[in-house]
């Protein structure tokens, strides 16, 4: 094998692992309640839209956690609970906007370059019976245990996931419906 | 020459003037549908469109917000509250999704005319008794810059506006 048959070699090597870790990386799932980083687009009393913090779940609680303060969420006042996906530019906040205004479409072409996210969105109600929404994006792959834990520790969903815990019926427990 | 091209645009400039103080007063004399202190938002109903979690929580969100801090009522409360049932002189907002289009974040930074996200909410304003007061279709859109959720944003802005108008006194009047 020639010297320059060896380069390349090493070189797909290198680049299978590179992206065989990148994916590991996605695909790592915390599998207990210990700190999330996330970003509150909306609905915590008190929170300004997109603050970035922690949640956690304990003592019955989801429990945000900024660089101000901390704020709960009963588990049981928790009506509904759903997850998705979206994705947000690579390079985006101050910076992001910035490179909008970069020369011969530098920036448009960044715009290209995309991270996954996953969305958590709650349904709760406060002291009087007032209806809140909450969303929280966070990395891929972090959404559905957070579910699977709050609809373990009592708080309602929509869309149950199929190895979500089962009630006395066989059906999942406290559902509202099935969303088609 | 001069003094002519000088004429011309004084009598579009005294013309813009005159139609701005004839729409003011157009606004100002409209009558209000009802007058109301407090409002009461429902929660988003979607049951003709399928509406991802997260576009129903963000219309419902910003509609608050954008009540209580533009909407010039005493009183915003929300879907459930106990505290609205003694409330006097209280609206209630129906917001029901007719139409929703969910575009592309990266479409719309990278060609800047496809993307767009919209979305169709039939509005409508009762009192306690449900007796309708005022009905009206709202858009909210994202069509340059911004995330998707922007779009709810945009449809808040309008709702409150609405009833700021029609269901609030202005100083002014």
């Amino acid at each position: 094998m020639t010297g320059k048959s060896w380069k390349m070699l090493i070189g797909i090597s290198l680049l299978q692992l590179g992206l065989a870790l990148a994916s590991a990386a996605q695909q790592a799932a915390p599998e207990t309640a210990g700190d999330l980083k996330v970003v509150q687009l909306t609905g915590l009393t008190g929170v300004k839209n997109h603050t970035k913090g922690t949640v956690k779940v304990a003592d019955g609680n989801l429990q945000f956690t900024h660089a101000q303060a901390k704020t709960e969420v009963a588990i049981a006042t928790i009506e509904d609970v759903v997850t998705g996906n979206d994705s947000q530019r690579a390079v985006h906040g101050f910076v992001g906007t910035l490179t909008m205004f970069a020369p011969y479409g530098g920036g448009r072409f960044l715009s290209l370059f995309r991270t996954k996210l996953d969305t958590l969105t709650l349904q709760y109600r406060d002291a009087d019976g007032g209806l809140h929404g909450a969303i929280f994006t966070m990395s891929v792959g972090q959404a559905d245990p957070l579910k699977k834990l709050l609809v373990a520790q009592g708080a309602r969903t929509s869309l149950p996931t199929p190895d979500a815990p089962a009630g006395a019926d066989g059906k999942p427990s406290a559902t509202k419906e099935q969303k088609p | 020459m001069k003094r002519e091209m000088r004429m011309v645009v004084a009598y579009f400039l005294l013309a813009s003037v005159a139609a701005m103080i004839s729409g003011w007063r157009v606004l100002a004399a409209r009558p209000l549908v009802s007058k109301a202190s407090a409002i009461q938002v429902l929660m988003i109903e979607s049951d003709e469109i399928k509406l991802p979690a997260e576009f129903q929580v963000s219309l419902y969100e910003d509609l608050v917000h954008q009540l209580e801090k533009s909407g010039g009522f005493q009183h915003v409360y929300r879907d459930g509250d106990k505290r609205a049932g003694d409330a006097a002189d209280l609206i209630v907002l129906h917001s029901t999704v007719r139409g929703f289009k969910k575009g592309s974040e990266m479409a719309r930074q990278v060609t800047t005319v496809s993307g767009k996200t919209s979305i169709d909410v039939h509005c409508q304003f009762t009192d306690k008794g449900g007796k309708v007061l005022l009905e009206q279709d709202l858009n909210g859109k994202v069509q340059f810059f911004g995330g998707n959720l922007r779009a709810t944003y945009d449809f808040a802005k309008k709702a409150a506006k609405l009833a700021h108008d029609n269901f609030v006194a202005s100083p002014a009047s």
